[in-house]
C-alpha cells in the first residue's frame, strides 16, 4: 500500500496504482519524544506525530510513503526521514518525494511533468491506466456540490488538525466550510484534461497549475474573495498557526480584502494548532454577534 | 531585557582591515552606480547565480547582506515594528525580510541610502515556503519584476559529498536538477539582456568561473592549514570578512588578490606560531549564519577561557561549495554551485555529514549552533547535526537567537551560556 503526507500530490496516479490507502493516520495530541529530538520547532505541528509514528513503526503496513515539495514542512520531513533510516534509528516504508514545481514558467511545468512520469514509472503505472482514473476521479470531481441550509461560515487559513473548530462552528447554527489537513492533502484539485494522448502531461499541468497550498502564486486577496463568493459565506474566520511561515505574509492583503468584502471576520493569528489557547470560545463569541 | 548589542571584535590581520575599507568604497561605489546613476541593477538572493550578473557587470544588492548591513546600523528593530504595524504577525521570518521591511516603511530619512530605488528584478532560488512570498511582495513595492528559481528535490544522496564536489559535479548534483537550473538560467539571462541592454558573454563566463576557482582555492588552502594548526592562527572574527566580502566579488581581481593575500598571511601567522588567542585551550565550532549585530561575541571567552571560535562555515564551505572542473561546461558546473548551497547547509545528510567531517578535521572541542525562532530554514537540520557531533564526541550547545533581530539578543546573556555549558561538559 501507499499513503501520502503532503498536499498537491497527483490522486489521480496514485488510484491507478491501485494501491492507495489516503493520507498516513496520526494522532495530533500524542506525545511525541523521539520527534522532539529531530524535528526543530518551527516545523509545522502534524510533522511530529508523524514521525512519532513513524518511528513506533505504525506505517509498516505502506510499502511507500509520499511528500510533497509543495509544501516546506514536507519535502523537509521527507529528508529528515531518509536520513533517519540511513543511520538505523527508524524503518518503515520507503519515502518517496514528488518534486512539484510551480513557478508559472514552461522549464517549471516541464519538470513537473518529467518526474510525474518518473513517479508514474516507479509505481509502474502505464499511461492508459492513469487516463483511466482521471476520468474516475474527474467524476469524483464533478460530484462534489455545496450542501443548502445553514448559513455558511468559511474556516480558512491554516487547516485545522481535525474538526475542532468546525465543531464549534456548527455550535453556533453555521454550517462550516473549509478543510481540515488530510482533507487538504486528499482533495483532487481541478478538473484535469482528458483525452489528450499524454495523461501525465494532463495531470503535471494540473498540478504545476493549481492555486492552493503554500507555494501558489496566486494572489492571495483575489483567493479569499473567490473562496467566500465560492462558499456563499455570510462569516469568515480566518486562523493561522504559529508555526505557518508561508500564509503570514497574506495577512494583510486578507484584511483589506475582508474590509472591502464587508464580510463579518474574525482574524487570529499565531495560534494553537490543537486549539487550547480559547480560539474556540473566540470563534463562538464572534459567530454569536453575527445575524446570518 | 537588558542588551549590550554591538561589541567590536578584535581582528589580527592587516588584510582584515583591507577587506572591509574595500567593501566601504565598494558600498560607496555602488550606490553612486544604483542610487545616483540610477544604473540597472538586481536585488538577489544568496544562493543565486551571482557570476551571471558579474559577467555582465549588473550591480547587485544581495538581500543578505542588504540586510545585514541595515542590521549593523542598529535598525532592524524600528523596521520590524514598521512591518508588524503594516499588519505582518511578529513572528514572520526576519533573516530574508529586513530588506522588504525597510521599503515597506518608506522612510528615506532613516533607510540606508534613503532605500532602494526599483531594480530591474529580483531573483530568489525556493528553499523555503516563505521567499516567494517576500520577494513577490518586495518586487510589488519596488514595482519591479520577481524571477523565481525552484530548489528542486535532491533524490540523490551523497554524505561525503564534499569530497568529490569538485570533479564529480554531475553525480553528487544530480544531473536533472543542473538541467533545469541552466534551463532557469537560460531563462534569466534573456530577461536581463532584455531589461538591462548589457550581453552575456560565454567565454567571460568562463574566464570568471576559472578565477572564481583560483579566489576560492587560496580560501580552502587557508581554510585547511587552519584546521591543523595548534593554535588557530585567526578566529572566526578575521576569517569571516577575509572570505565573505571576496566572495560578494567572485572572480575579480581584488577578490582572487585578496583571497591569496589572506592565505598568505594566515600561512605566516602558522610559520610564526602566533595564535589568534594567547590562551587557546578549547577550539570551538560556530554552526549558523553571522551574529552580525555582536561581532565581539565570538571572542568574549578567548581570555578567560581559552575558549576559541575557530570554525564557521563561510571559509570551509569555500572548497566543496565553490571549486569545480569546469569540464567546458561552465554554466552547467554554475549550476551545480548554485543548485545546492542551501541545501548543503541546512538539510541531511549533507549538513550533518560535512559538518562531522568538519568537526574532526578542526579538532573541534564543542560546537555552538544558532537557533532563529522564526526561521524554520535557519532551524533546518541542526537537531540531527547535533546528533551527529554529539555521537562524534563533540558536545552541542543550542541557543535561541537571531542574527539580524538584535531585539532578542543579550551579549552579557549569550556569553554566560556558553560559559556555562563550557564547565557543565567539564572542558573548562
Amino acid at each position: 500500500m501507499l499513503a501520502i503526507a503532503g498536499p498537491n500530490l497527483p490522486l489521480d496516479l496514485l488510484a491507478a496504482a491501485g494501491r492507495f490507502a489516503g493520507a498516513v493516520s496520526f494522532d495530533p495530541e500524542r506525545d511525541t519524544p523521539r520527534a522532539d529530538d529531530w524535528l526543530e520547532s518551527k516545523f509545522a505541528p502534524w510533522a511530529f506525530p508523524v514521525l512519532e509514528a513513524w518511528a513506533e513503526d505504525e506505517y509498516d503496513q505502506f510499502e511507500q510513503v509520499l511528500f510533497s515539495r509543495a509544501d516546506d514542512t514536507s519535502q523537509r520531513l521527507y529528508y529528515y526521514i531518509c536520513e533517519l533510516q540511513r543511520r538505523g534509528q527508524i524503518g518503515g516504508p520507503e519515502p518517496l518525494i514528488l518534486d512539484i514545481a510551480k513557478i508559472p514558467r514552461a522549464a517549471s511545468r516541464d519538470r513537473m511533468i518529467t518526474k510525474l512520469r518518473e513517479l508514474g514509472e516507479h509505481l509502474g503505472v502505464s499511461a492508459d491506466a492513469l487516463e483511466s482514473a482521471i476520468v474516475e476521479t474527474n467524476s469524483q470531481r464533478a460530484a462534489k456540490t455545496p450542501k443548502a441550509g445553514d448559513p455558511i461560515c468559511l474556516l480558512t487559513g491554516t487547516a485545522p488538525p481535525d474538526e475542532r473548530l468546525h465543531d464549534r462552528v456548527r455550535i453556533c447554527g453555521f454550517a462550516p466550510t473549509g478543510a481540515t489537513l488530510v482533507e487538504e492533502w486528499l482533495d483532487p484539485g481541478a478538473i484535469v484534461e482528458e483525452a489528450t494522448g499524454d495523461p501525465y502531461a494532463a495531470l503535471g499541468t494540473q498540478l504545476h497549475d493549481r492555486q492552493r497550498g503554500p507555494r501558489s502564486f496566486a494572489d492571495p486577496g483575489a483567493m479569499l474573495a473567490e473562496a467566500i463568493s465560492g462558499s456563499g459565506a455570510k462569516a469568515v474566520v480566518l486562523w493561522r498557526i504559529e508555526e505557518d511561515e508561508a500564509q503570514c505574509w497574506h495577512l494583510p492583503a486578507e484584511r483589506e480584502m475582508l474590509e472591502i468584502a464587508g464580510i463579518p471576520s474574525l482574524v487570529l493569528t499565531r495560534r494553537d494548532w490543537l486549539a487550547r489557547d480559547g480560539a474556540r470560545d473566540e470563534i463562538e463569541s464572534f459567530l454569536k454577534e453575527v445575524q446570518p | 531585557m537588558s542588551q549590550s548589542v554591538n561589541q567590536r571584535s578584535r581582528k589580527t590581520l592587516a588584510c582584515t582591515a583591507e577587506a572591509t575599507s574595500f567593501q566601504k568604497s565598494f558600498g560607496k561605489e555602488l550606490k553612486r552606480r544604483v542610487v545616483d546613476e540610477k544604473e540597472p541593477y538586481a536585488i538577489v538572493q544568496a544562493d543565486t547565480p551571482h557570476e551571471l550578473f558579474h559577467a555582465m557587470d549588473i550591480p547587485i544588492i544581495t538581500n543578505q547582506w542588504w540586510s545585514a548591513y541595515i542590521s549593523a546600523k542598529q535598525l532592524s528593530g524600528r523596521y520590524f515594528n514598521a512591518m508588524v504595524e503594516k499588519g505582518f504577525p511578529a513572528n514572520s521570518c526576519k533573516y530574508c525580510s529586513l530588506g522588504l521591511a525597510c521599503t515597506l516603511a518608506d522612510d528615506p530619512e532613516t533607510a540606508p541610502w534613503g532605500g532602494l530605488p526599483k531594480p530591474s528584478v529580483l531573483v530568489a532560488r525556493l528553499t523555503c515556503d516563505c521567499i516567494q512570498h517576500v520577494f513577490g511582495m518586495w518586487a510589488k513595492e519596488l514595482d519591479s519584476e520577481f524571477y523565481p528559481m525552484e530548489a528542486p528535490a535532491w533524490e540523490h544522496k551523497e554524505v561525503d559529498w564534499f569530497a568529490h564536489s569538485k570533479d564529480a559535479w554531475e553525480r553528487v548534483y544530480q544531473p536533472d536538477r543542473i538541467e533545469q537550473m541552466v534551463a532557469e538560467m537560460e531563462d534569466l539571462i534573456a530577461l536581463l539582456e532584455e531589461r538591462t541592454g548589457r550581453k552575456f558573454d560565454m567565454a567571460k563566463l568562463e574566464r570568471l568561473m576559472e578565477k572564481i576557482n583560483e579566489q576560492e582555492g587560496y580560501i580552502w588552502e587557508a581554510a585547511k592549514a587552519i584546521g591543523e594548526a595548534r593554535p588557530c592562527p585567526v578566529s572566526i572574527a578575521d576569517q569571516m570578512p577575509n572570505v565573505m566580502i571576496p566572495q560578494w566579488h567572485r572572480g575579480s581581481d581584488w577578490a582572487v588578490a585578496h583571497a591569496k593575500k589572506f592565505r598568505d598571511e594566515v600561512f605566516d601567522r602558522i610559520e610564526k606560531g602566533l595564535g589568534a588567542s594567547n590562551n587557546e585551550k578549547l577550539r570551538l565550532m560556530w554552526i549558523g549564519a553571522g551574529v552580525w549585530h555582536d561581532p565581539g561575541f565570538y571572542q568574549a571567552l578567548e581570555e578567560k577561557m581559552g575558549a576559541v571560535f575557530v570554525w564557521s562555515m563561510y571559509m570551509p564551505f569555500a572548497g566543496p561549495a565553490y571549486i569545480r572542473d569546469l569540464k567546458g561546461k561552465p554554466v552547467e558546473a554554475l549550476a551545480s554551485r548554485v543548485a545546492s548551497m542551501n541545501e548543503t547547509l541546512h538539510l541531511p545528510p549533507w549538513m550533518n555529514g560535512w559538518m562531522t567531517s568538519e568537526a574532526q578535521r578542526c579538532g573541534i572541542d564543542a560546537a555552538v549552533i544558532l537557533l532563529p525562532p522564526d526561521n524554520r530554514l535557519s532551524q533546518s537540520g541542526t537537531n540531527l547535526t547535533a546528533i551527529s557531533l554529539e555521537e562524534a564526541g563533540v558536545p552541542v550547545l543550542r541557543i535561541d537567537a537571531d542574527m539580524v533581530d538584535a531585539d532578542i539578543w543579550d551579549h552579557d546573556r549569550m556569553v554566560g551560556m556558553v560559559e556555562d555549558f563550557l564547565r557543565e561538559k567539564g572542558l573548562a
